[in-house]
């Protein structure tokens, strides 16, 4: 098929797929190259190569406070999203449940809705039933915007699943919780851990759920850098981006060994 | 304890999250679009549709997404569909290389293009380099500015909607096409293009919401004076302090969207069922 594809098309799709690359990654080469650049403003391309502004991120206690509360919201929510999620796989995944269908739509309906509306939803509900915004609320928003992921990576990994292992584990006389936990578990583990760190990385990039619920104390990094680009961007802001952009890397490579990027990116 | 009871347990946890942290305050929201001094009034909504300045917001928000979603799926469909007939090492890399700009943050991305596109930054100097613009031409805080930033966040959303299609097509149809006679374009137009329909539409609808309903991008490269439903459900939040307003255009934004999703989950369920 592809040996009678006309030549002139040929170089027009290699120039094609070329210039796609260049806009689809434009942003992240600059942020980085702008990182590493001794001048005192943003620049692209950098000029001198220094690593100064990395100092300057690590000694700021602003942005290290961001980390923290980042960091501490991003675990909390990836061990919620990947327990509650994981647990509704298996009882969805089973299909016994009255109204199967509805409940998996259920499941799934956080990614339909626009952030920017569940956003302003979770201020306007806890401020008015509990006071003040606490990370509790980033905590349960965050989760609930990353447990769809979870579902979805844990159902198509049980869909691979055979069932006859667990009818298998009954006759031989494994009670419920052996099962589920000796037999239907461990088959769950690679979705398990993929939409474990999908929700790592969904939590520790949410800007706009963060920033509708931001108060003094609580601010996260997204936020952070949102803040100084609206303000005073310098290059310390490409820096903190470049250690983002580093951790998602980390992230992409990790789920691609747990589930396949190929099966990810179909899904 | 029955199977069901079983099912029942282990979905429970999950339910209570979703009726707690998500029904609950999206109904809340909803009431409070509604909440007036006196009682419930549709003074809110009124206020929006009835005020000019708004409707053009509401009708930028609509055209900029439109746009948006055309060009990602003028690019989105030839991207998947290379990536879908190239050999598994090049895809591979492609993947990877769409989804890792869908993987970092909205707000490390709007900042990439923001140094790209600012007056000394490198797209309007290589613009004045070929000729095409005068000195002081700059791109921030313009709408251009927007699309650009807006499809390069949402082109791997359609991408890979799109792919996940593409990839089912039987390459044995298209040599068929070509033994029939067709060029390679005609292939294209007559058998490719009609079986990918289904994940173009579905990308269309993701990348239209998305766009309708993005904050971070529009407002760090439109500016204040530039702005979209989403930005100005934002100013209504934190700026003005009227939340039931802020709620009222949050409920007009999900109504819109909703417009646009019904009728393709009706006909997606009628094709299925």
């Amino acid at each position: 098929m592809v040996r009678s594809v006309p030549g002139w098309l040929r170089v027009a799709a290699i120039v094609f797929i070329a210039a796609t690359l260049i806009v689809l990654l434009a942003p992240l080469i600059v942020v980085i190259g702008a990182s590493v650049s001794e001048s005192q403003f943003i620049s692209f391309p950098p000029q001198n190569f220094s690593l100064r502004w990395y100092a300057a991120v690590l000694s700021s206690s602003a942005y290290l406070s961001a980390a923290l509360i980042s960091l501490q919201i991003a675990l909390a929510v990836t061990v919620t999203a990947t327990l509650v999620g994981g647990a509704a796989a298996i009882a969805l995944h089973r299909r016994q449940l009255p109204g199967s269908e509805v409940l998996a739509t259920l499941f799934l309906s956080p990614l339909v809705l626009p952030t920017i509306i569940y956003a302003i939803g979770m201020l306007m509900f806890w401020s008015a039933t509990f006071g003040p915004v606490s990370p509790v609320v980033l905590w349960l928003g965050h989760s609930v915007i990353a447990l769809p992921y979870v579902v979805r990576t844990t159902l198509a990994v049980l869909s691979e699943s055979d069932p006859a292992l667990e009818e298998a584990a009954r006759t031989m006389g494994a009670n419920r919780l052996q099962r589920l936990w000796l037999v239907v578990v461990p088959q769950c583990l690679p979705g398990l851990a993929a939409g474990a760190f999908f929700a790592f990385n969904i939590s520790f990039d949410e800007a706009v759920l963060s920033l509708f619920l931001r108060k003094p104390g609580l601010t996260t990094l997204p936020v952070q850098i949102y803040g100084q680009l609206e303000f005073s961007p310098d290059p310390s802001v490409a820096a903190v981006s470049s250690l983002m952009i580093a951790i998602t890397v980390v992230l992409i490579l990790v789920i691609d060994r747990m589930l396949g990027l190929k099966r990810v990116a179909s899904v | 304890m029955s199977d069901r009871a079983e099912n029942l347990l282990l979905a429970l946890p999950g339910l209570l999250l979703l009726a707690l942290a998500f029904f609950l305050p999206i109904g809340q929201m909803m009431l409070l679009s509604l909440s007036g001094p006196d009682g419930p009034t549709l003074e809110h909504f009124a206020r929006f549709l009835g005020d000019s300045y708004y409707l053009g917001i509401l009708w930028r928000t609509v055209r900029l997404s439109l746009i948006i979603t055309a060009i990602c799926a003028v690019i989105g469909f030839p991207l998947a569909y290379i990536m879908a007939r190239v050999g598994p090492r090049l895809r591979m890399w492609l993947v990877i290389a769409v989804i890792l700009p869908l993987m970092t943050s909205v707000v490390v991305r709007t900042f990439g293009w923001m140094v790209l596109l600012s007056r000394s930054g490198l797209v309007p100097e290589l613009l004045r380099d070929m000729g095409l613009v005068g000195r002081s031409f700059g791109l921030m805080q313009t709408e251009t500015a927007i699309v650009i930033g807006m499809v390069q966040v949402l082109l791997p959303f359609m991408t890979l909607s799109i792919l996940g299609v593409v990839t089912r097509i039987e390459i044995r149809l298209e040599e068929a096409a070509r033994t029939m006679g067709c060029s390679f374009l005609q292939t294209m137009r007559a058998v490719v293009l009609p079986l990918s329909l289904p994940g173009i539409v579905a990308g269309s609808l993701l990348v239209f919401t998305l766009s309708a309903s993005s904050f971070v991008t529009p407002n760090l490269l439109g500016g204040a004076r530039i702005q979209v439903l989403a930005s100005s459900i934002y100013k209504s939040v934190t700026q003005s302090l009227e939340w039931p307003f802020a709620a009222a255009q949050a409920v007009i934004l999900f109504v819109g969207i909703l417009l646009v999703l019904v009728p393709y989950i009706r006909l997606s369920g009628a094709r299925h069922g």
